[in-house]
């Protein structure tokens, strides 16, 4: 049937969004070990920026992204400053890190509604362009997708691996008190991977409006699809979030083939759910 | 005054669902999420058979019931298995999951379209059509809701929830098994919540799948976090907040837009300042 | 009588043996100590024993019935209670609560259409009298002091009237005046002909308790015997002088 190549490539787009979101999500997770629901919000505040400085103030696209980007990142770092940051202090719950993240996620949504209206928009203008491979088309915003996907994947790993600050990140999320005694300002280190974290969900974000739109809601299910793809792999493991997002990826846009695409969202709580149940520690183990 | 009447209404109903909530979150420290799929297996339930079987109410709402409950039985089964912020996460797929069986069933629920239609509750010959009367019947509903609740919270058995809730392993070690104790809760909160769910049916008279989306989820939490945990008048407290906030926004001068924008605001708002200066809430006697 | 027989127990994490192919004898009515270098296995022998952990080899005997694996709501049932070296209570609860719980149903249906009774208040006044936590009843366990949190510890173990009761470094950090209340629990248990395996440091108060010491080292048992020989052995100072 001529329709596997097209879901081969949906599914590889797919993987690559999920794989961005699950990048973010799991930098920010690894060091700070809570689910940061708020990482969803920064999708939408990326995207939004983007098409703030693109619609509205006339930036060409090329400037507008990037700005959008700029802005998720701030938009995260600040948020770490003023909530996480003092909770973290007095040693607060995973619990109420969750709650207050559920609040930072539905305030920052709401914000953006207000101020932007509710309606799903597209961001900035598609080129239209469609490639044909072998069989399958696929936009060149989508090729940008996948592209970024492993573009991104290949700069955070020379970051983590070669550079001071990578080390730092690894050494909080092996063990946050020893690294304090060892001279690493964690507060800092923290405030940066939120930064990154946030800007990467904000790309994310900006990807996902250039191929389909924006509304102020898209924060939720996409940080759903990082939350899921990050668990499959392996929370808090950068690279096996990449994992997570091929095997999510693939397992929805196949899975809908022979069943109706509304599905998609319950097939992918599905497979988060048996991951819970039988192998909570995701598909690569970290540590 | 029949505006007052509508959000008094709602209000009744949104306690009953944060009360039950509240048993599972504040009482036993189950960060469920999962909610709305109980709420709206009861709406669901209740819609069904009263439009497509031509049931009556009250029978309608014990299937409603008894069906939530097993469906929580099933869920619950698996949920016991997580702890803390892996519970809420599991539950919230479940809820997920949930919303996109409304939404896709349709030969049942209709789909996206929704269930219109839906009569009001009759008994003996006596239909509670008119917004007063069931306001009443709510405000009933809603004081047995809050005995049954307090009978459960003033009995040995309440008290076990709590001691779990504080150090589940300790409990354990002191002969109790915990994970019973999880699932029975869950269970009955499940059968409550459909209560609400029921009644929310019946008066709205039509019911889609967007009345049990996510966000709806987040607000009750909100709302029982911001009343107080472990404490029923809290909930109760924080479901007419949750309803009123919208009601003194649009009063205020907000156009109806923007007051559900601003409401979701102020409930995020809400959760950040509650857990960074007053994790208990207003009324609340346990801090998450 | 041993109340409690220990036969190559194994726990291992990442590969290193906690508790390396233990087995020992634990004689009833008795007040048995295990001492041993932090890192032991002293709090992980006890952790097993009490079905916090589960076994990666090895059985343990409870009243001749051998058994592999050991859950934590099983113990009450088997006879042992314990308290922990951290100090585990029920924190949002109020003090009498806290007893309360230990003394009700603990089974789901039975415990739904219980109230507590005038029988509870009595045997909770009970308890909290002999540790002098009484008039605190009302307070919430989370605005107690260190010292008297660990009281209410042992008036919970007290109040469970089991057969063996396991206590993790119950005098550490206290001031001499609960100690003195602590070392009344252990005695009282003693009078009583239970069976007590005590976890501590102070070399005093264990010539003073103790029927019989094991002394642990990385997991295996490096000395056992009466108090005053064992603690005296060379071999056991230079494991608590560390290598």
């Amino acid at each position: 049937m001529s329709i596997v190549p097209q879901l081969i490539v949906n599914s590889l787009i797919a993987a690559g969004l999920y794989a961005l979101l699950a990048i973010g999500f799991n930098l920010i997770y690894s060091t700070t070990k809570f689910f940061d629901l708020g990482y969803g919000a920064m999708t939408a505040v990326g995207g939004y920026g983007a098409f703030l400085f693109f619609s509205k103030l006339g930036l060409p696209m090329y400037l507008a992204l990037p700005a959008g980007v700029l802005i998720a990142g701030i938009v995260g770092f600040v948020v770490y400053k003023l909530v996480y940051a003092p909770l973290r202090a007095r040693h607060a719950s995973n619990m109420v890190l969750l709650v207050a993240s559920l609040g930072v996620l539905t305030m920052l949504q709401a914000t953006i509604a207000m101020l932007f209206s509710s309606q799903f928009q597209p961001l900035g203008v598609a080129d239209g362009g469609t490639l044909l491979i072998a069989g399958a088309a696929i936009t060149h915003v989508q090729v940008g997708v996948i592209a970024t996907a492993i573009l991104l994947m290949l700069a955070l790993g020379l970051l983590l691996k070669h550079t001071m600050f990578g080390k730092a990140v690894r050494a909080i999320g092996d063990n946050e008190e020893v690294s304090q005694i060892v001279g690493i300002n964690t507060n800092r280190v923290i405030g940066h991977v939120f930064f990154i974290g946030s800007a990467i969900g904000g790309l994310a974000g900006i990807l996902w409006g250039l191929d389909t739109g924006i509304e102020p809601t898209m924060g939720l299910s996409l940080l759903l699809k990082a939350v899921i793809a990050a668990i499959i792999g392996g929370v808090g493991n950068v690279y096996a979030g990449v994992l997570g997002a091929l095997v999510l990826g693939f397992a929805e846009n196949f899975g809908i083939w022979k069943i109706s695409g509304e599905w998609k969202d319950a097939i992918a709580f599905g497979i988060l759910i048996l991951f819970l149940v039988f192998r909570p520690q995701g598909l690569i183990k970290t540590k | 005054m029949p505006y007052l009447e509508h959000i008094l209404t709602l209000a009744g109903i949104y306690a009953i669902l944060g009360m039950s909530l509240n048993l599972l979150v504040g009482y036993t420290g189950l960060l469920s999420v999962s909610h709305a799929a109980f709420n709206g297996v009861g709406a669901y339930v209740v819609a069904i058979l009263l439009t497509q079987a031509g049931w009556s109410f009250f029978p309608a709402v014990l299937v409603a019931i008894l069906l939530s409950m097993a469906v929580a039985l099933l869920i619950g089964l698996v949920l016991g298995k997580f702890r803390d912020d892996y519970y809420a996460l599991a539950s919230l797929g479940f809820g997920v999951i949930a919303v996109a069986v409304f939404r896709n069933w349709s030969s049942l629920t209709r789909g996206p379209l929704g269930i219109p239609g839906i009569p009001r509750p009759e008994i003996f010959g006596f239909t509670f059509s008119s917004n007063l009367s069931f306001l009443i019947f709510t405000v009933v509903a809603t004081v047995l809701v809050y005995l049954l609740c307090r009978f459960i919270i003033r009995s040995s058995f309440g008290r076990v929830l709590q001691a779990i809730r504080d150090d589940e392993l300790a409990t354990q070690v002191f002969g109790y098994n915990s994970y019973y104790f999880k699932l029975t809760i869950f269970v009955i909160s499940a059968g409550l919540a459909a209560i609400a769910g029921g009644l929310l049916a019946s008066y709205l008279t039509y019911i889609d799948p967007g009345t049990f989306v996510l966000l709806d989820a987040i607000f009750i939490i909100a709302a029982i976090i911001l009343g107080g945990l472990a404490n029923l008048n809290g909930s109760v407290l924080g479901a007419i907040i949750l309803i009123l906030l919208p009601e003194a926004l649009r009063f205020v001068g907000f156009p109806s837009e923007v007051a559900a924008q601003m409401r979701q605001f102020v409930f995020g708002l809400m959760l950040v300042l509650l857990m960074l200066y007053r994790p208990q809430g207003l009324v609340g006697k346990y801090k998450l | 009588m041993n109340a409690l027989e220990v036969k190559n127990l194994v726990k291992r994490f990442d590969g290193v043996h906690a508790v390396d192919h233990l087995s020992l004898a634990i004689e009833q009515g008795r007040v048995t100590a295990f001492v041993g270098p932090n890192g032991s296995g002293k709090t992980t022998l006890m952790h097993l024993l009490s079905g916090v952990f589960a076994f990666d080899g090895g059985q343990v005997s409870i009243d001749n019935v051998a058994l592999s694996n050991i859950a934590p709501n099983d113990i009450a049932t088997l006879g042992i209670t314990r308290t922990f070296q951290s100090v585990r209570l029920f924190n949002q609860m109020s003090v009498l609560d806290n007893i309360l719980v230990v003394l009700t149903e603990r089974g789901v249906w039975a415990s739904l259409f219980e109230r507590h009774t005038q029988f509870h208040l009595e045997k909770a006044k009970e308890v909290l009298e002999f540790v002098g936590l009484w008039d605190k009843r009302a307070e919430n366990v989370d605005g107690l002091s260190y010292g008297q949190r660990k009281l209410l510890e042992i008036a919970r173990v007290l109040t469970m009237n089991s057969q063996i009761i396991l206590l993790d470094e119950p005098f550490a950090g206290l001031f001499p005046e609960v100690v003195k209340k602590v070392r009344g629990a252990v005695l009282h248990l003693r009078e009583q002909g239970k069976t007590v395996v005590l976890i501590e440091h102070n070399m005093q108060l264990i010539r003073e308790l103790a029927d019989h010491v094991y002394v642990l080292d990385s997991g295996k048992l490096l000395a056992e015997g009466k108090p005053e020989h064992v603690l005296s052995e060379r071999k056991v100072i230079e494991a608590y002088l560390g290598e």
